[in-house]
């Protein structure tokens, strides 16, 4: 979708994307030209199209380009909680984190679960990159 | 007054943008692939997962590199099958180089043969539903195939891939569902129809070749699953359907699998099947694979 400033005949530029609201987001739109601005209100259905492609709205897309969010996190928690006892935590080096944020946001939670489990299998408390290659090692990816 | 093409890019949006880039992450993850075949059908519950995974297993038998993506997310099934319920994601370290050498991937669960899956079914457990945030609750009609499709991009464009002789795509069943996989897979996919020897099997499946053929896709032939039912006390292929001769669907047959309940029972334990050599039905698989493998192969000569 683009808009045109009519009077100047300029398309307008992107100003500011509202975070959704009730399933509507504020999308602000100004003329470079004579400084009009316009706001498109989505509707929920509209919001969730652009969701759904996947792609977020506006400057943040470049950062976050790798999705919109995990559609499963909310399933993890559900899933550990059915464990009879609460597992010893782990503690995560600053490297293996980093490993961790760099994948798309959708995998994150699985891969943090399932790395735990097999840290902890081992007796370790921590998982770095050492752990995060043997893991790999040990399931032959 | 200017009109739509008239003004270049979208004013800041960049919705057009992210999705080409998606497009482009796919692209560059499949590049390894030598070839990407769907296994459909217009009809549901004919076999085609244990199809995917028992010609891969055979596949892999010889030596080739393979991998499956469930693209059945709310059906999934390979998880179990293959014995990956429980496949560990591990994040990989960044590709070195440029911004062109790839983002971060996650290497792919891997069953103990080697064959890489994907499933939904390693990701939530079975007794529960895949589901997705919504802005529209209630309505999911009108957006849940598209967010679908966007989460297969996702998949292709986040795990290694690698290089791979062959990349299985385990289709949900619906005649229009492949077309819609053929659109978003693109040329390079080929197509491996399913059928049982059943009158309405066969008509629904006739109608997927109908609405591929439209298209641009390689429809490879078609498998005519649970063709007669190995009975292993009397080493003999007995009936299991009453219908009439060969279907004509007018594509090659790639071969007939029997029903085998001992296969049933691998698929539901996730152990392999395919070491069981000396059956008619293995033998099946591993004939059915190599006429596969030998049509994708000349085809790609062509």
């Amino acid at each position: 979708m683009k808009f045109l400033c009519v009077p100047c005949d300029s398309p307008m530029k992107l100003q500011s994307v509202g975070p959704p609201e009730r399933g509507s987001l504020s999308v602000v739109y100004s003329c470079p030209e004579c400084g009009y601005e316009m706001a498109m209100l989505t509707n929920a259905y509209e919001t969730q199209v652009v969701q759904s492609l996947g792609v977020r709205i506006g400057p943040e897309a470049a950062a976050k380009a790798s999705g919109t969010g995990c559609p499963f996190s909310g399933m993890i928690p559900a899933a550990e909680g059915s464990q009879t006892s609460e597992p010893m935590p782990v503690r995560w080096t600053a490297a293996a984190e980093a490993r961790l944020a760099n994948i798309p946001e959708f995998v994150r939670p699985m891969a943090r679960t399932g790395i735990e489990k097999f840290a902890r299998e081992r007796g370790a408390l921590q998982v770095d990159e050492k752990i995060l290659d043997e893991a790999r090692e040990f399931f032959g990816m | 007054m200017k009109h739509y093409h008239d003004i270049v890019g979208d004013g800041g949006s960049r919705i057009l943008e992210q999705v080409a880039e998606q497009r482009a992450r796919i692209t560059d993850g499949l590049a390894g692939v030598r070839h990407l075949v769907a296994v459909g059908s217009g009809k549901g519950g004919v076999g085609k997962s244990t199809l995917t995974l028992q010609l891969a297993a055979a596949l892999r038998a010889q030596g080739l590199r393979i991998a499956i993506l469930d693209a059945d997310f709310n059906g999934p099934s390979q998880a179990r099958m293959a014995g990956v319920e429980e496949g560990l994601f591990v994040p990989l370290p960044s590709p070195k180089g440029s911004a062109a050498a790839g983002s971060p991937k996650v290497a792919l669960p891997r069953t103990k043969d080697g064959i890489g899956v994907f499933s939904m079914g390693s990701v939530i457990p079975e007794s529960q539903a895949l589901e997705f945030e919504s802005a529209a609750r209630g309505e999911s009609q009108t957006w849940r195939a598209t967010r679908e499709f966007a989460l297969l991009g996702e998949i292709l464009g986040a795990f290694e891939w690698g290089a791979l002789d062959l990349l299985m795509f385990d289709l949900p069943p619906g005649a229009e569902r492949s077309v819609q996989y053929a659109d978003f897979l693109g040329d390079r996919t080929s197509f491996l129809l399913v059928t049982i020897p059943s009158e309405v099997s066969r008509g629904v499946v006739a109608r997927s070749i109908a609405a591929l053929s439209k298209g641009s896709n390689r429809i490879l032939g078609y498998v005519e699953n649970m063709s007669g039912y190995y009975c292993r006390d009397c080493n003999a292929i007995k009936p299991l359907f009453v219908a009439d001769g060969s279907p004509h669907l007018g594509i090659p047959c790639l071969g007939s699998v029997p029903f085998d309940p001992e296969l049933a029972r691998s698929c539901d334990l996730g152990v392999p099947f395919i070491g069981q050599r000396d059956t008619p039905v293995a033998h099946a698989l591993e004939q059915i694979a190599q006429r596969l493998m030998n049509s994708l192969e000349s085809g790609s000569e062509a």
